[in-house]
């Protein structure tokens, strides 16, 4: 049988890909990395498991290529985490390897080619694509049902073999902990506010609706207003609450792209011809700083009543 | 050694989709723009030319459709990384190349490296292009290149032949380190591109612009992605205004709305 080349930095991923290497009608091989290969979980997944010790893409990068020399799989398949997008982009480089990224569906797979979809134009459209085999896919989470741990599980280690980039130091990132992708309510809060102090009025509206606030990208990763795991989009998370409270937000696509799974979407932004109003249910063109307090105050009242 | 390649898509712009009668997407009627994060390797560039001490050189491939169609918008690209700060540009556009995979796409701008610009110290790359994506270009030049790759910098450092980069990963960043030359993908947080002055847009236009076709570098493309459809997303927002005389008024109905759909 031919054989599926799973490379994962976390566990949870590892058992969805496995779904994916199932439909594509290969025997799972795993590399797990990274908190992955320390899991306690590796040797009942019941699937080969070469695990390696190591978070940075050079040694990763050596490990991947020796098992894809070895065991020839038809596909390598994978979440696309900044570490896989980076070792999976060079193993198709080097061997001319077809690799389609971020897909949200297998429409059709055989021993020969598959096909799939993924978004394009930054998510405001879908590509329907078809790769001969062998090919590297990328995945996008919860795509996937997790396949149920299948038993025993053989794990070898790996040595790890270092190449011309070396770790040298490590930067921890300040996280909440928040659990967007659980959250039933959000408040959305972008470049509209003027400092990290306003965002006191999202974080009260929050509090009386018992939603949780998130960022765009520049808020989160750039001016690092919130912290990073409040990041909503393309390159960040994807919510599916019941009700997203957008503010100051103007509605890029790869914003949008992280809401699209929203129920029912509010914008609130001062600029009538912001896009955001297109991707919206309800819109209130207004300066946030003069609308919040008065939609706080309403909100209290209701409460009270 | 000393150059520095900076890699600028003529992508096209999500936010000028459109499409035809049959809901499937008219790629020659989308314009193309320099693509976002291209603007931020541009200026990164900027700041580490003098410390590599060579010159700073955008390559141009373009990829949708026939490039006699796109005359305007991709010199209107090309003028663009030249004023944003490339001391020379060189597009790549051939009907044969259109429409390529990134197996083509990434042979051609190594081919273009090696053969035309063969003194670079650094390769910088967005992470990611606006309409297709797919972060995979950077690694698979690394790859044919042959030389060090570091990917989602957030902040870059040259000195005595390495490069240090702060380095993106979900959870944490990585200091990582590497000799010259490297291949490097830079994130939209690295810096903050500063638009052209007029001075350098006018600049740009005397700047030297060399045009390559797929026979200047030899490459028959041969993709292996085969595009079945695209695709518009539609979305069925309700988009609803909320009016009223008052934000009192405006925050109510607001309120009732909600209510209403069940989400308060
Ligand atoms: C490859 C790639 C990936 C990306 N990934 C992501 C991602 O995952 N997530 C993400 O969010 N972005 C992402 N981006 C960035 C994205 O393109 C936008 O730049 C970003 O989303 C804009 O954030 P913003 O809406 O906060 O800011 P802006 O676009 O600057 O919008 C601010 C809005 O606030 C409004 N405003 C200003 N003052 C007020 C006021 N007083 N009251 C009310 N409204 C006001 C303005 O009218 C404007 O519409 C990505 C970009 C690229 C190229």
């Amino acid at each position: 049988m031919a054989s599926v080349l799973i490379v994962e930095g976390s566990i949870g991923e590892i058992l969805e890909s496995i779904t994916v290497a199932k439909l594509v009608g290969g025997e799972p091989v795993v590399l797990a990395y990274g908190s992955a290969a320390k899991s306690g979980d590796l040797g009942s997944i019941g699937a080969r498991v070469y695990k390696l010790d190591a978070i940075h893409p050079d040694p990763i990068f050596n490990a991947v290529k020796k098992l894809y020399e070895e065991i020839k799989p038809i596909v390598v398949v994978g979440h696309g985490s900044k570490n896989n997008r980076d070792v999976l982009s060079r193993l198709a480089g080097l061997y001319d390897l077809p690799m389609g990224t971020d897909i949200t569906k297998v429409v059709e797979a055989s021993d020969s080619y598959v096909v799939y979809e993924r978004g394009f134009l930054s998510e405001r459209a879908v590509a329907q694509e078809k790769v001969p085999l062998p090919a590297v896919l990328l995945v996008n989470a919860k795509v996937f049902e997790p396949a149920s741990p299948a038993g025993a599980s053989e794990v070898v280690e790996l040595p790890v073999e270092e190449g011309q980039v070396k770790l040298v130091g490590r930067l921890e990132k300040q996280l909440s902990g928040i659990n967007l992708e659980e959250a039933e309510i959000i408040v959305g809060v972008g470049r509209g506010f003027k400092k990290k102090e306003d965002l006191k009025l999202a974080f009260e509206l929050a509090e009386l609706l018992g939603a949780q606030v998130g960022a765009t990208r520049p808020i989160a990763a750039d001016y690092k207003w919130l912290p990073e795991d409040a990041w909503i989009g393309i390159s960040g998370k994807r919510v599916a609450p019941k009700l997203y409270i957008a503010v100051g937000i103007s509605g890029a696509p790869q914003h949008m792209a992280g809401v699209n799974n929203a129920k029912i979407i509010v914008a609130v932004n001062k600029d009538k011809s912001a896009p955001i109003f297109k991707f919206a249910d309800y819109g209130v063109v207004a300066d946030l700083y003069q609308f919040l307090p008065v939609l706080i105050k309403k909100l209290k009242e209701r409460k009270g009543q | 050694m000393g150059d520095i390649v900076v890699l600028v898509k003529p992508a096209l712009n999500p936010d000028m989709v459109r499409t035809k009668p049959d809901g499937s997407i008219d790629i020659d009627a989308i314009p193309l723009k320099l693509d976002d994060i291209d603007a931020n390797a541009l200026e990164l560039a900027k700041q580490l030319k003098s410390a590599l001490g060579g010159k700073v050189v955008a390559v141009l491939l373009h990829k949708w459709g026939s490039p006699a169609r796109r005359n305007r918008d991709l010199r209107m690209v090309t003028q663009e990384a030249l004023a944003r700060g490339a001391d020379e540009a060189i597009l790549v556009s051939d009907e044969k190349l259109a429409d390529g995979d990134q197996i083509v796409t990434s042979q051609v701008l190594a081919e273009v490296i090696k053969k035309y610009v063969p003194e670079y110290s650094l390769v910088l790359v967005a992470e990611a292009s606006i309409d297709q994506t797919t972060g995979q270009i950077a690694g698979r030049i690394a790859a044919k290149l042959g030389v060090p790759f570091i990917s989602y910098a957030r902040k870059v450092e040259v000195a005595d032949g390495k490069v240090k980069v702060e380095r993106d990963v979900e959870d944490h960043i990585q200091v990582l380190e590497a000799p010259l030359p490297a291949v490097i993908s830079v994130t939209q947080e690295i810096n903050e591109p500063r638009p052209p002055t007029l001075i350098q847009i006018r600049r740009a236009a005397k700047k030297p612009q060399k045009k390559l076709t797929a026979s200047d570098l030899g490459i028959t493309p041969q993709p292996k992605k085969e595009v079945v459809q695209y695709r518009i997303l539609t979305v069925t927002r309700k988009q609803i205004i909320i009016e009223g005389d008052t934000l009192e008024e405006i925050a109510e109905k607001l309120i009732q709305a909600l209510e209403k759909e069940g989400v308060i």
